[in-house]
């Protein structure tokens, strides 16, 4: 277990049988997010038999443009991996980020043969938004 | 060695004085054959009465016969004194040496201050003419490197104030200069004939020029231009040393010139891209209004990742295509990238009845590997149907726009899709709308949303609250929308930093409806 402290962002990791866990406590934003790249990057470099990679969520902070960029960076390398992504105990407002922005199935699709295209595509046909009154069509 | 009696005769004067005093011969007055300061200092030691020790401070020193001697005295059992004179010159020469040579080079350490605290080009100009010629010459021309026939210049006189000219002239038909700028080693000043030179390098009131040295300003691989130092006809002419001394105070200011020149180009060229980055400002387009603001989150930046642009139809009747989005990261990376984004977009403007497929084919273009930047935006296509805009609109997950009716009611559209840039395949829902006069359709960033602040510090602006707020813009002119959200964004915040904020407004403007009324249209307004 190693822990990475940071003025912002704090990543603890714990190395599991299959799988690693990286909990995020803090903001993942402008400032620190490649600091997550580079320890999910390292962590998929050090155990090529990985499975799974889960980042908890539970105690993430604000997730910024930067932040989206950095787990979609990191999602791209875990399906070069063939390791899936999970993100776990996501807050309201990741939720809601990932749900405008349609990545939220992207990111936590099975790694390939599953391909990402198909994940988009379900993903962004079955969002619903929640709230708003209609659009005059 | 010289003695003398307490009378102040010579006694006698050994060979090796003899041919410093000549005149010396024992018996005559010793006020006939030294210099004074010799002499009052003999009598000064002979006078009765307390006096002070010889070894006390310094033998006294002068300069006889154009050399300069220490004088120690030997008081003898008889009263008369031995003054043994010790050729002091070299080391005084050595001295003067070295005072000079520390003296320039506090002036070179002030040179390279003064030129390296400016990077402005006409100051360090200025500066360069300025201390040349207080401190090398009796006046001193700075000239920039030729462009064309015209040479920039800068002439300060001793004591005067540094001027800025353009001389039309052509440097080689001064010997030295043409050279000098063309960065080859100086010639020698000698070489130089003082009257040859043309009536633009004599500033006025100097009078006669005795002497001209002429020394390239070394650059950063290119010579920034040339010294030229003046001397009056009556003052001495430039020494080698001294010539040597202005090269090296002109590499100093070459190099600080060189530098402002370069923080000149940088800072136009990134005039340059601003300039091209810069959200454009937006009015009315075939009965349609168009209004947007914009906001960095460094104010002095400018620019950064928000974007929005407005393209008219290139057929009268087609619908307008207005884009606004936000990409990821600030600053000039940003910037570079919304520049990409807006080129291709501007591509795709035959496309633009497809919101899908240009999206779909913009996301291609931004796909990298080597990393996963991304951007969202809506596209907005409107156009005038009468005295209503009809609107299609499409989030690349984006924040919904959000459509303000004349009564008050705000309703966010119903598209969504994926972000652009980062993910093989994009998808995206298009909505289509209408807005009746005084009705309009607001388009922002999230950092008006994310604008943190309020009475607390640590609210979010939140989209409740801007729908609360443009439930109050119905019927207000796009402008005041924009004005409107801006200034509430800006209250909010409260001078805390926050990221890019852009909002576009369209609006289906009252003031023309009259004239296209049709008895059918919705709502008759007079502004």
């Amino acid at each position: 277990m190693t822990t990475h402290p940071h003025h912002h962002l704090q990543l603890t990791t714990v190395d599991g049988e299959d799988s690693v866990r990286i909990e995020l406590h803090g903001d993942l934003d402008y400032d620190n997010a490649d600091l997550l790249v580079q320890e999910a990057t390292d962590r998929l470099a050090a155990r090529p038999a990985l499975t799974d990679l889960h980042l908890l969520c539970a105690d993430l902070g604000a997730v910024d443009s930067m932040g989206l960029c950095a787990l979609l960076m990191i999602a791209r390398r875990t399906a070069e991996a063939g390791v899936r992504l999970h993100l776990d105990d996501r807050p309201a407002r990741l939720e809601r980020l990932l749900t405008l922005t349609g990545t939220l199935g992207h990111l936590t699709a099975p790694p390939p043969p599953r391909s990402s295209a198909t994940s988009a595509a379900e993903e962004s046909a079955g969002a619903a938004r929640p709230t708003g009154p209609d659009v005059t069509t | 060695m010289l003695i003398a009696d307490a009378r102040g005769l010579v006694v006698r004067c050994n060979d090796a004085a003899v041919p410093v005093l000549p005149a010396a011969a024992p018996g005559a007055p010793l006020a006939d054959v030294v210099p004074g300061w010799l002499r009052d200092a003999h009598a000064g030691l002979c006078s009765p009465g307390p006096h002070t020790a010889p070894d006390s401070g310094r033998a006294p020193a002068g300069e006889i016969g154009g050399r300069f001697y220490e004088a120690h005295p030997t008081v003898r059992d008889d009263g008369s004194v031995a003054w043994w004179l010790v050729d002091d010159t070299d080391h005084r020469l050595v001295r003067e040496a070295l005072r000079m040579e520390q003296e320039r080079g506090a002036f070179l350490a002030k040179a390279s201050n003064v030129l390296l605290s400016s990077l402005n080009l006409a100051r360090c100009m200025d500066a360069t003419a300025q201390m040349a010629a207080e401190s090398l010459a009796d006046a001193a021309l700075v000239i920039a490197p030729v462009r064309g026939q015209r040479l920039p210049v800068v002439t300060c006189l001793r004591g005067g104030e540094p001027e800025t000219s353009t001389v039309t002239a052509d440097p080689d038909a001064v010997p030295g200069l043409g050279e000098a700028l063309r960065g080859f080693p100086p010639v020698p000043s000698r070489w130089i004939d003082p009257s040859a030179a043309p009536a633009w390098m004599v500033p006025e009131g100097i009078g006669p020029v005795g002497s001209i040295v002429i020394t390239p300003l070394p650059g950063h691989g290119v010579p920034a231009g040339a010294l030229i130092l003046l001397r009056r006809a009556e003052a001495a002419a430039f020494t080698e040393e001294e010539e040597v001394f202005a090269r090296l105070f002109a590499a100093r200011a070459g190099a600080g010139m060189s530098a402002a020149r370069l923080y000149a180009e940088q800072s136009s060229i990134s005039d340059l891209l601003m300039r091209e980055l810069l959200p454009p400002a937006l009015h009315q387009i075939s009965g349609v209004d168009f209004a947007g603001g914009y906001r960095p989150s460094a104010d002095h930046e400018r620019i950064g990742g928000d974007f929005y642009d407005v393209h008219p139809a290139t057929v009268e009747g087609e619908p307008s295509l207005v884009l606004l989005g936000d990409v990821c990261g600030k600053g000039l990376e940003a910037a570079v990238l919304t520049g990409r984004i807006r080129n291709t977009l501007h591509a795709l403007l035959p496309l633009a009845d497809d919101h899908q497929r240009m999206l779909s084919l913009l996301n291609t273009s931004m796909l990298s590997s080597h990393h996963t930047r991304f951007a969202t935006m809506v596209l907005a296509s409107a156009v005038r149907r009468g005295s209503t805009v009809d609107l299609k609109l499409t989030s690349g997950g984006h924040p919904s726009p959000l459509i303000v009716r004349a009564d008050g009611t705000v309703e966010e559209a119903e598209t969504h899709g994926t972000l652009i840039g980062a993910i093989p395949t994009v998808t995206a829902a298009t909505v289509s709308t209408s807005l009746a006069p005084g009705e309009s359709c607001v388009l922002y960033t999230d950092g008006i949303t994310e604008a943190k602040g309020g009475p607390m510090g640590d609210d979010l602006f939140g989209e409740e609250r801007l729908k609360r707020a443009l439930a109050g813009c119905a019927g207000m002119p796009a402008e005041g929308i924009v004005e409107h959200v801006q200034m509430l964004a800006a209250q909010w915040l409260n001078d805390r930093p926050h990221d890019d904020m852009a909002v576009v407004v369209i609006s289906a403007p009252r003031t023309h409806h009259l004239s296209a009324v049709n008895g059918h249209t919705r709502g008759r307004y007079t502004a």
